[in-house]
């Protein structure tokens, strides 16, 4: 399988903030959500991977080309939808369209009609007017129209209701069957991610933590619950994050057979990404 | 192809101011010959040129300001940040030469306006020209609010400056009468020009390297 991004060591200082070696490929035909907290560096990684920030290192290929050298040709090539959809909030849907059409070679008004009759949205209504969910399916219908190979969006989930949510993750499904190559979307809502995604990559403190399928990481992940005196040191260094009551403990941990070596009756369940997210920051239930 | 279209959008997000400005442009002129016949003519064009663009100018950067993210978005799509860049001379530009048409068309319509030759168009060229120079990269260096702030003080100070300039003794140019009005003109539109092209140069440097909204 073809990567259609990679990112390689990338480095970049944001006031206190800064991206240390990110380094992640998004493999072709897969849905690939970038998870972390807030303020873990999802909206600086996407923003500096398309150029609108500048880098203090690190390459970026998109479809094997180089951004730096082919930057017009790629973003021809991928669809973009920013947190919030970022429009001139005075103008109508139609004009808007207008300017954004413009910068694409192979824009399909076909496409987009199609679009705004599937969200039900009234090309001559004002943005300002949109709520928060129709602002999002109106990006969605820019991002889309234009047979794009790729769809990057940052936090796109982020504030919507469970229905609009829902309606926003099937279009995403279609637009991959009908031939898109891959999706690649940040968030913190992770039951998202739970329903869809196929690959995940998950950040903190401007750090790639890991890269993985989802179902390998649902895998190799666990919660274990058990007695707290069965915590002894050596047990102790196999979870990520531990968590005590005066009932017991509940721990994360990817070394299972491990710890059942050593408490042969602990209880396991399958995590959830939301888990593993907070395990891999020291913030476990 | 893609400068043009990003023109439009600079009129499209003020396309309520347009119109009024369009009005002005029209009016100034004739009102002022209706009004002060003494400065009749060519301080109406002036004015009009220095309004227009100047107030269209101003309500183009708020709107960027007032919804930066817009600009974001367009830089995500393979709209260049040169073109965003180069579209904002081009939309001053474009300006004054609605203004010089509206301003010919007056003075064929009312002669008593006086005509219309190479010599104030060349000079309202290089005015525009030295206000836009100084005024975009400033902006696209400061953001819109410091802009607007170092160029008020400039506004405010003038009257002080400007008397302080024009005593100036050593400044000769009596030469200029005995020059060819076409060599004066054509030396004018050449010197704005070539501010114009080192002022988008350097607003291009700048904004290729800011860290967008």
């Amino acid at each position: 399988m073809n990567d259609i991004l990679t990112v390689n060591g990338l480095n970049k200082l944001y006031g206190d903030f800064s991206l240390r070696d990110v380094t992640f490929s998004l493999p072709e035909g897969c849905i690939t959500g970038f998870i972390g907290v807030n303020g873990a560096g999802k909206t600086t990684t996407l923003r500096t991977i398309l150029g609108l920030t500048t880098k203090l290192s690190g390459n970026i290929q998109f479809f094997g080309l180089d951004f730096n050298k082919n930057e017009k040709q790629i973003k021809d090539r991928i669809g973009i939808v920013l947190d919030d959809g970022c429009f001139y909030e005075e103008l109508s849907l139609s004009e808007m369209k207008s300017i954004i059409s413009s910068a694409y070679t192979s824009w399909s008004e076909q496409d987009f009609k199609r679009y705004m009759d599937m969200f039900s949205l009234d090309p001559k209504q004002k943005i300002n007017t949109l709520s928060k969910g129709m602002r999002m399916k109106y990006a969605l219908a820019l991002a889309l129209s234009h047979n794009a190979e790729l769809l990057i969006m940052d936090e796109p989930t982020s504030g919507l209701d469970p229905l609009i949510r829902s309606q926003l993750l099937k279009t995403l499904i279609e637009y991959m069957k009908n031939g898109g190559k891959g999706v690649f979307f940040s968030t913190h809502i992770t039951s998202d991610l739970d329903k869809i995604a196929d690959t995940l990559i998950m950040i903190d403190k401007g750090r790639i933590i890991f890269q993985e399928e989802k179902d390998t990481l649902l895998d190799t992940y666990r919660i274990v619950k058990g007695d707290s005196q069965s915590l002894t040191a050596d047990v102790r260094k196999l979870f990520l994050d531990i968590s005590e009551t005066g009932f017991g403990f509940t721990g994360i941990t990817k070394r299972i057979s491990e710890v059942r070596s050593y408490i042969p009756d602990v209880v396991t369940e399958r995590p959830t990404i939301e888990d593993i997210m907070l395990g891999n920051i020291g913030g476990a239930k | 192809m893609m400068v043009l279209s990003l023109l439009k959008k600079d009129f499209l997000i003020v396309k309520k101011y347009v119109l009024i400005m369009f009005f002005f442009i029209i009016l100034i002129p004739p009102v002022m010959r209706w009004r002060t016949p003494e400065f009749t003519g060519i301080l109406g064009f002036i004015l009009s040129v220095i309004f227009s663009v100047f107030m269209l100018l101003q309500y183009v950067s708020l709107k960027e300001y007032q919804f930066p993210k817009a600009a974001t978005l367009l830089c995500a799509t393979p709209f260049s940040r040169k073109a965003m860049v180069l579209s904002k001379y081009i939309f001053c530009m474009a300006i004054y030469v609605i203004c010089c048409i509206v301003y010919e068309v007056e003075t064929l319509l009312i002669p008593q306006l006086g005509t219309a030759d190479i010599k104030p168009f060349a000079l309202m060229f290089l005015v525009t020209s030295i206000f836009i120079s100084l005024y975009l990269p400033v902006q696209y260096k400061l953001g819109y609010e410091k802009a607007k702030f170092a160029f008020l003080v400039i506004i405010m100070t003038s009257p002080i400056i400007v008397p302080l300039l024009l005593r100036m003794e050593n400044l000769k140019l009596d030469f200029l009468s005995t020059t060819s009005p076409y060599l004066i003109s054509g030396s004018t539109v050449l010197l704005g020009s070539v501010l114009l092209a080192v002022s988008a140069f350097l607003s291009m440097k700048i904004y290729d390297k800011a860290d967008l909204a």
